[in-house]
């Protein structure tokens, strides 16, 4: 189960659908894939908000699906009511996808490095895991591609946010300054919303930089929650900003009255 | 030229050791009817493409026929990871060779277009591209200094995959067109099998011409299978069925229930027929047909 924010009326996976949603505009292009409930939802909310024209392609394919619940697979098609088009794969949403149109991919992994690397495939080397994951799908491709990656993880804690990925599945920041502008990638990571605090990026070194923390997190739990060394600027972190209570009544009773959200925590 | 056939007769069609793509994504419009045959027929030695895949590959896994899964991603969503895939795997009783979904799609397009590559942007950084050296090279474009990444052909002998109806000739409609990478698959492979809900007339193909997805000359078997991507979905007509999805997670918890459950829900029924009454039959099949055109 999710819990309460402190100080806040809401729990942290509200609060942390709010801050993505809130990092989204209208100019945004984005789709989503497996298992991402907080972006789907994130994008749904921007829509009904502040973002009335972004366009969401549910699960890769159904432009401006609006379902009435968010099912228990993002990829399937109970989240594709709505939808004025369904697109297909390899000649609607990799055109879309590498063409660059699409400019906006949330995605998260098992391992999590400084750099927004991440990974889903084995913990352990890879010819001997000590635990064979999915797979990164469509990680690898996307993370080359598209220009504003937004990650999240449920679970901030040293397992998750490592120094050293066992396998680089989808690339972030790659090793960190220019490494993507050589191999001329647009963008990079964005933001990095977890449920203890959001990371933005130093924009030169590309690390992962505290941006807020959530109500009743400190710099040292954080630190004590993440395996590599994280930016810290000077002066008082901020706290997360608090959701409206127009925002929690919308997610609430609009757009994910079920909690299919709180798969994820 | 009549090409439907039975089930078991089109399974015969895939040797032992041959290098299989399976059609659907994730929980969505996987042949399982056929790949049921291909447990039933005990086949051995497989390479299975799946491109982004679960139950398919863990069933082909679970009948001990998979050398080698090629893939991008193997799960069950949030449904849970792949049981026999990720034990195997991590035992190391069967190989994997790890893509990604776009780097697997322009090798088949390599393979269908009968080009030495396919290039894409798919991969750069990522330790993706140095497990396969000998079939994916990072490269420089001369001209303009574009990094990108050059994917080899992926040869295919057989193509799996299910679709919502299909005439005797082997004309084939999925409805809405090609939602997937099947037709990559398809595209790819030297010979293809297509399970269908429903053989129709050719009539109706003829009269719609424009909602073909596959001709006649792509298609080498047809075989009716009525609700033949159970478990998964097939949209719009059914979804996935979540408590075959839970039922075989939680009996994979245990070497010997899994056994068992194998034996009797997945490969024992006799027919395709029997396997759908002995996993809930017209009830469970009412209740995945929520958005029956």
């Amino acid at each position: 189960m999710t819990t309460p924010v402190p100080g806040y009326d809401c729990t942290v996976d509200e609060l942390m659908v709010v801050t993505f949603s809130r990092a989204m505009s209208n100019d945004t292009l984005a789709f989503n894939g497996a298992v991402s409930f907080i972006p789907v939802c994130g994008y749904l909310l921007a829509r009904r908000t502040h973002a009335p024209e972004l366009v969401w392609a549910a699960s890769s394919i159904a432009i401006d699906a609006d379902p009435a619940t968010i099912p228990e697979s993002t990829l399937s098609d109970g989240l594709w009511d709505g939808a004025s088009m369904l697109s297909n794969s390899p000649f609607d949403f990799w055109t879309y996808a590498q063409g660059a149109r699409y400019n906006t991919f949330a995605f998260r992994g098992a391992q999590m490095d400084a750099f927004g690397n991440v990974n889903n495939t084995v913990i352990g080397p890879y010819n001997a895991p000590k635990v064979r994951l999915p797979g990164g799908g469509g990680m690898a491709d996307l993370g080359a591609m598209i220009p504003r990656i937004f990650l999240w993880s449920s679970t901030h804690n040293a397992r998750t946010f490592v120094e050293r990925l066992d396998f680089r599945s989808g690339m972030g920041w790659g090793d960190g300054g220019d490494h993507r502008e050589r191999l001329g990638m647009p963008g990079g990571p964005q933001l990095c919303i977890t449920n203890l605090c959001v990371f933005d990026f130093e924009p030169t070194t590309k690390r992962m930089r505290l941006a807020s923390l959530h109500p009743g997190v400190s710099v040292e739990d954080v630190r004590a929650s993440t395996g590599f060394e994280i930016v810290v600027p000077a002066g008082e972190i901020p706290l997360t900003a608090a959701p409206t209570a127009e925002e929690l009544r919308i997610l609430r009773t609009e757009v994910d009255p079920t909690n299919a959200r709180h798969r994820e925590f | 030229m009549d090409k439907v056939t039975t089930i078991e007769e089109a399974a015969a069609h895939v040797p032992d050791g041959a290098t299989v793509a399976i059609g659907g994504l994730s929980m969505n419009s996987a042949p399982m009817a056929m790949v049921r045959e291909l447990v039933r027929q005990a086949k051995r030695d497989l390479t299975v493409v799946g491109i982004v895949a679960g139950m398919p590959v863990d069933w082909l896994i679970a009948g001990g026929c998979v050398k080698t899964v090629v893939s991008g991603l193997v799960s069950f969503e949030g449904l849970g990871l792949a049981p026999n895939f990720r034990a195997m795997v991590q035992a190391g009783t069967v190989g994997i060779e790890e893509y990604s979904e776009h780097l697997l799609i322009c090798r088949l397009q390599a393979q269908a277009y009968n080009l030495p590559f396919m290039p894409t942007k798919a991969g750069l950084g990522t330790d993706v591209l140095a497990l396969h050296p000998d079939t994916l090279r990072q490269e420089v474009d001369p001209t303009t200094g574009e990094h990108y990444v050059a994917c080899t052909r992926l040869p295919v002998d057989v193509a799996l995959v299910h679709a919502h109806a299909a005439d005797m000739r082997g004309n084939v409609r999925v409805e809405p067109k090609l939602l997937w990478m099947d037709s990559e698959i398809v595209n790819a492979a030297a010979l293809t099998i297509a399970t269908v809900e429903r053989v129709v007339p050719s009539r109706e193909f003829t009269d719609a011409p424009e909602r073909t997805t596959y001709p006649r000359f792509m298609i080498d078997a047809v075989v009716e299978a009525p609700y033949g991507a159970f478990p998964t979905s097939l949209f719009p007509a059914y979804g996935h069925r979540s408590a075959f999805f839970d039922d075989y997670s939680a009996a994979a918890r245990d070497a010997k229930a899994f056994q068992a459950f194998f034996a009797e829900r997945v490969v024992g029924p006799p027919t395709w027929r029997d396997f759908l009454d002995v996993n809930g039959g017209a009830g469970a099949l009412l209740d995945i047909a929520r958005r029956t055109a």
